[in-house]
Order: C-alpha cells, then sequence, then structure tokens
C-alpha cells in the first residue's frame, strides 16, 4: 500500500537532515555560506523525490519551505458553504476536505499533512494548520508550491490567528468587498450633493488614498498586483455602469453609505495597524515560523493525518496504486538473485574477511575415495578457452543491501531471511527490518 | 572383454568430477565480488561457482586448483572447466588451463533382480565386504581397475571409479558373480 512510502520517504528525509545539519559547522568553518548548505539540500531532496516517482510527492510538500498565495484570476465574492464539505479544484491534484463547522459564520477545514499543493481555497474560510495556527483567508486564494530556490515573494493574507469574536471576523470578510461598494457609493456622493462636492472631495481623496493604501498594503502581500486594479475597474465599472441606481440608492440609503463609508473608516484603521504590524513582523520570518510549527507537528502527525487523508484523496495520473508491499521479496527473479548474492558476499565479506588461505582439499562435494592426482600437463593456453554462450548474467536494477540472518540452499532452491536493509525494486525503494524470500536458480 | 550378460543394461553415469589447474593464485574475494552465481565460503577458504550450460558446480581455491562436480559426461567435465576457466580469466585472471583431469565418475546401474547379499559376500570373500549394521550394501572393490561396486539387495549398483570405461568394466565383471546370487522370485532359498 501506499503507507508504505510514507516512512522510506521520512526515514530518506531524516537522514537528509541529519546529514545536513552534521555538516552544518563544517561548512562554517571551511567559509562557506550557509546557502550553499541549502542549496545542496534542496537539490538532494528534489533528486530523491524525483527518483522515487511521484507517490512522495505529497509527503514532501510538507516539508517544502515555499508556499506561495497567489489571488486566482476569478476574484470573486463568493461566500463559502458552511457545512458542506468544499471540493477544492487544484491544478494538478483534486482533493476533498471535511469542513468542520465551528461557527455559524465562519467556515474552517484542517490543511492535512498531506496535502498535495496546489490547492485553491475559496474565500472567507480559516483555515488551521496541523500545527493548530488558526488562518484567517479573506479572499480566495490558491496554495502552490513553488519551485525550489524561489523566495517566497507573496505573502498570506491578513493572518488573524485566533480570531476571538464573530463581528471581527464578519468584517475583515468583507474589507475588501466593501471597497467597491465604497468605491461606488463615494462618488455618488458628490453627484447630490454638488455644493459639498469640494469637502467630500478632499473626504474621498482621503478615502481613496486610504483605500489605496489598503490596496497597497495587501498588494505588497498579494503577488498579484493586477487586484487593486481589479478592484479599482470594478469600482470605476461600478461607477461608469450604475451611476444611475447609485444615485437612486444614494438618495435612498444614504445613511448607508455612510454608514459603509463609517464602517470602511473603521475597518481601515483595524486594517491599518494589522498591516502596520504585519509589515512590522517580516513576512518572511512568520512563513517560517509556520513552516517550523508545521514541519514538527507533521512529522508527529505524519501517520495520523495520512491515514485520515488516504481514505479521502484522490489521487490523479503518475501516482500509481499498485500495491507493492514492502514485504515482497518472493518472486524474486534471477537477475534479482544474482544482485542479492553480491550482496550477501558483500557483507560476508565485511564480516570475515577471508584471508583465502584455505588450501585444504576437504571437498565436501568428493564422491568415493580422492585418488592421487596425476601431473598430466597438457599447457592448453588461453586461446582454447571457449566463450559463455549464455550471457543470462546482465547488471539488474533491482538491487537489495542488508544483512542476513540466514542463507540456506538446496540443490538449487534458495532461502533467504535478511534484515535491516533498503530494496530498490522497480524504480522504488522499500526499507525493511526484515525480509524473508524464496528463489530458484 | 565384453561378456554377453549385460546387453540391455543401462549404466548412467550421474557424477564426474574433475580437476584442473590455473597455474596462477586466484583471489577469492575478486571473483566472489564480480563474479556471477558464486557463494564464497571464507570459512574453509573456497568459492563455489555454479554453472548452467553443463550443470556443474566448481570448488575454487585460492591457490588455482578447481574442482569441477556435477558434470554428466567426461566430456561435459571438461567443456565446463573450460568454461569456468574462461569465466576466470574475464575476470582479470591470468588463467592458463592445465592438468585437467578427471577424478572420479559415479554410474548408477540396476540389476533386473534381487541379490542375496550375504551369499554375494560369502562367495567373493575377500573383494566384498558387507555390514549390514554400517551400510545395508556390499562393497565390492575391484583393485585393479580401482573400482568401487555397491551392491545393494534390491539389485541396484552405484559404481564408482576413475573413468567411465573403467566403470563400465567393473559393472561387467561383476554382472555374473551377482547372477550367481541372484534372488530368484518365488523360490525360498534356505539362509545356511
Amino acid at each position: 500500500m501506499l503507507s508504505n512510502t510514507g516512512p522510506v520517504a521520512k526515514l530518506y528525509l531524516s537522514i537528509i537532515h541529519d546529514v545536513i545539519e552534521s555538516m552544518r559547522e563544517l561548512f562554517l568553518e571551511e567559509g562557506l555560506e550557509d546557502r550553499v548548505l541549502d542549496d545542496l539540500r534542496h537539490l538532494w531532496e528534489s533528486k530523491m523525490m524525483q527518483s522515487k516517482a511521484m507517490e512522495d510527492f505529497r509527503k514532501n510538500n510538507i516539508n517544502s519551505s515555499n508556499f506561495v498565495l497567489q489571488l486566482p484570476d476569478n476574484y470573486g465574492l463568493t461566500e463559502p458553504e458552511p457545512g458542506a464539505s468544499l471540493v477544492i479544484p487544484a491544478s494538478q491534484n483534486i482533493h476533498r476536505f471535511p469542513v468542520k463547522n465551528t461557527s455559524e459564520t465562519v467556515a474552517t477545514f484542517s490543511l492535512p499533512a498531506g496535502l498535495a499543493y496546489p490547492v485553491q481555497i475559496p474565500a472567507g474560510v480559516t483555515l488551521q494548520t496541523a500545527s493548530g495556527q488558526l488562518y484567517k483567508v479573506n479572499v480566495p486564494v490558491v496554495v502552490t508550491q513553488a519551485p525550489v530556490g524561489q523566495q517566497p515573494v507573496s505573502h498570506p493574507t491578513q493572518k488573524a490567528p485566533a480570531l476571538p469574536s464573530a463581528a471581527v471576523p464578519s468584517s475583515t470578510v468583507h474589507p475588501q468587498q466593501v471597497e467597491p461598494v465604497s468605491a461606488a457609493c463615494i462618488p455618488q456622493l458628490p453627484l447630490p450633493e454638488t455644493p459639498s462636492s469640494k469637502e467630500i472631495k478632499q473626504q474621498q481623496q482621503q478615502q481613496q488614498q486610504q483605500q489605496q493604501q489598503v490596496p497597497a498594503a495587501d498588494s505588497s502581500h498579494l503577488q498579484e498586483v493586477h487586484s487593486p486594479p481589479s478592484e479599482a475597474t470594478t469600482g470605476e465599472n461600478n461607477l461608469s455602469a450604475q451611476p444611475e441606481p447609485v444615485n437612486f440608492s444614494s438618495t435612498a440609503s444614504p445613511s448607508p453609505c455612510s454608514q459603509v463609508l463609517d464602517f470602511q473608516l473603521s475597518t481601515e484603521e483595524k486594517a491599518l495597524p494589522q498591516t502596520a504590524l504585519l509589515k512590522t513582523k517580516d513576512i518572511d520570518d512568520i512563513l517560517k515560523e509556520v513552516i517550523e510549527e508545521e514541519r514538527e507537528k507533521a512529522q508527529r502527525d505524519l501517520d495520523y493525518s495520512y491515514s485520515e487523508l488516504s481514505d479521502i484523496v484522490q489521487l490523479d495520473g503518475a501516482a500509481d496504486n499498485s500495491d507493492m508491499e514492502e514485504e515482497d521479496v518472493v518472486p524474486l527473479e534471477e537477475n534479482d538473485f544474482l544482485g542479492m548474492i553480491n550482496a550477501e558476499a558483500i557483507k560476508v565479506l565485511q564480516d570475515g574477511d577471508g584471508s583465502s588461505d584455505g588450501n585444504s582439499i576437504s571437498s565436501s562435494d568428493s564422491e568415493g575415495a580422492d585418488k592421487p592426482v596425476e601431473e598430466e600437463d597438457p599447457l592448453n593456453s588461453g586461446d582454447d578457452v571457449i566463450e559463455q554462450d549464455i550471457p543470462d548474467l546482465f547488471d539488474t536494477d533491482n538491487v537489495i543491501v542488508c544483512q542476513y540472518d540466514k542463507i540456506h540452499r538446496s540443490k538449487n532452491r534458495w532461502k533467504f531471511h535478511l534484515k535491516d536493509g533498503v530494496m530498490c525494486y522497480a524504480g522504488r525503494d522499500y526499507v525493511f527490518s526484515k525480509a524473508v524470500g524464496e528463489a530458484e536458480w | 572383454m565384453d561378456s554377453s550378460n549385460d546387453d540391455a543394461l543401462d549404466i548412467i553415469i550421474t557424477n564426474v568430477v574433475a580437476t584442473f589447474r590455473t597455474r596462477c593464485h586466484l583471489n577469492l574475494r575478486t571473483i566472489a565480488l564480480e563474479g556471477t552465481n558464486v557463494i564464497y565460503k571464507p570459512e574453509v577458504g573456497k568459492v563455489l561457482m555454479k554453472l548452467r550450460k553443463p550443470k556443474i558446480t566448481a570448488s575454487i581455491w585460492s591457490s588455482g586448483k578447481i574442482i569441477c562436480t556435477g558434470a554428466t559426461s567426461e566430456d561435459d567435465a571438461k567443456v565446463g572447466a573450460r568454461r569456468l576457466a574462461r569465466c576466470l580469466q574475464k575476470l582479470g585472471f591470468k588463467v592458463r588451463f592445465s592438468a585437467f583431469k578427471v577424478v572420479n565418475v559415479l554410474a548408477v546401474c540396476s540389476m533386473p533382480f534381487s541379490i542375496h547379499l550375504v551369499d554375494f559376500t560369502k562367495n567373493n570373500r575377500p573383494i566384498a565386504s558387507y555390514e549390514p549394521e554400517l551400510h545395508p550394501a556390499a562393497t565390492y572393490r575391484i583393485k585393479h581397475l580401482k573400482a568401487t561396486i555397491q551392491v545393494f539387495s534390491t539389485g541396484s549398483l552405484t559404481v564408482t571409479g576413475p573413468n567411465v570405461q573403467n566403470v563400465a568394466t567393473a559393472v561387467e565383471q561383476v554382472y555374473p558373480l551377482l547372477f550367481e546370487c541372484r534372488k530368484p522370485l518365488r523360490e525360498k532359498r534356505k539362509v545356511n
């Protein structure tokens, strides 16, 4: 089952981690930068990931240090359905996550450890990562994995851990939704009230500046710069497309508009300190903290969440679903056998280095009595020798490197009791602590 | 030499043991690491190499002496031994195929009758020996042929000799003696 590859990947990554960490001092002593070591690590991990087909793709995403939040192209104002299980389309994988309805207005779901990026998350949901942190996603985001080496340019929007009240979520849900409305509201003010247009224009300019500040602040967080222009354009579209209805609504409800404006101001004021707060705390550091926590938690919760996930996740395409068990050593081919014999020989040699001094001819195969050897000496030279006409011995890719408990042979039937090994079979790695096999030669 | 009694007797050669020398020292470790189909026995100090085509198992010693077993004929043994030497040559050793000698041939044969071993042994007292407590077969050694025949009461024979010809000769030699002491069916003989 796929669960077999989980521990393998975990083991390999832990090995990589240990090696890199132990090398860190040496590298520093040599005067090499830390970045070199990190590059090495990324290279190593990426090569390892590639070599083990796609089944480890999801595992490795947990430990990836980059994830990029992007605004999707369809920037929408849709609200999630609380209580429904969200089907989140992603560019590569399709995932279904259970939605835990913790509150009425806020739909939360856990970001499982075995998540495969990229994942598109609708607006207005609270993400809870494996480490327990709550992240409020105010806009629809697409969580992708950046390629190795890419600096995390974008930053998650509006991280508000552990939002205490429902009012605040509901208010922060719609800051950007409010803005186009307010953008629509603002120009309608000068329309009916021309005498105070100047003041309002000043107000409008201030608010627009503030507005633009907030989108600017957001754009510093968001990678897509087109979003504020899109907001502006939507605002303008609202302006141009709906002047008359605005007029109507303005006369009918100036107070809601002003309320909205006040609301807007209050939220902007709230948003500004938040953004200021975020700005002071470097986004990279936040990301790194999150990643570290996630990684630690993921390593602890890996199996748990993975087993949960394996029921839910659907894999597409490259990831195969062949049930290769880690102890599937039984139907070995001759080629594997050869590799194993070599491996066994290596182990044997390492254990007891034969000094190859045995000259005693105590051959157990000898039938009957040993006759004295007559010293004939035809001295056929090496020219007469015959080639092996069955080149059935070619190098194989299936290799087991392990230690042996017992290797037994009866005529041409072999039985293997192996321990503590790694088997590379059909390109995939399997790690075992015990393996039993049978083969015929 | 042919006695006309064994017109339809099948002598089946089951094993031919041969030795030869490579005239050079062999590094068993190299053979064990790089050779194919090898079993390294460091405790004894030899490497077993098994060949498929003539079904042969060879014990290779570091001195360069090689014992080749499992062949079904003398020619097979020689072909196998040469193949083996070729294998070692490919591994990088300066092998010279020398002193090839078939050391032992084991054949089995079945008489169409059962044999009364006690009588047989009595008739051939110094040459044949029979200790039923030790081994259920009577042993008949032909000195000048250097052949040993083990006679079972069922009529089966196992013959070992230095070469196939000797083995055949031995069978022919012993046949009349066995024929005398056969146990006829449905006849009771008194045991003296």
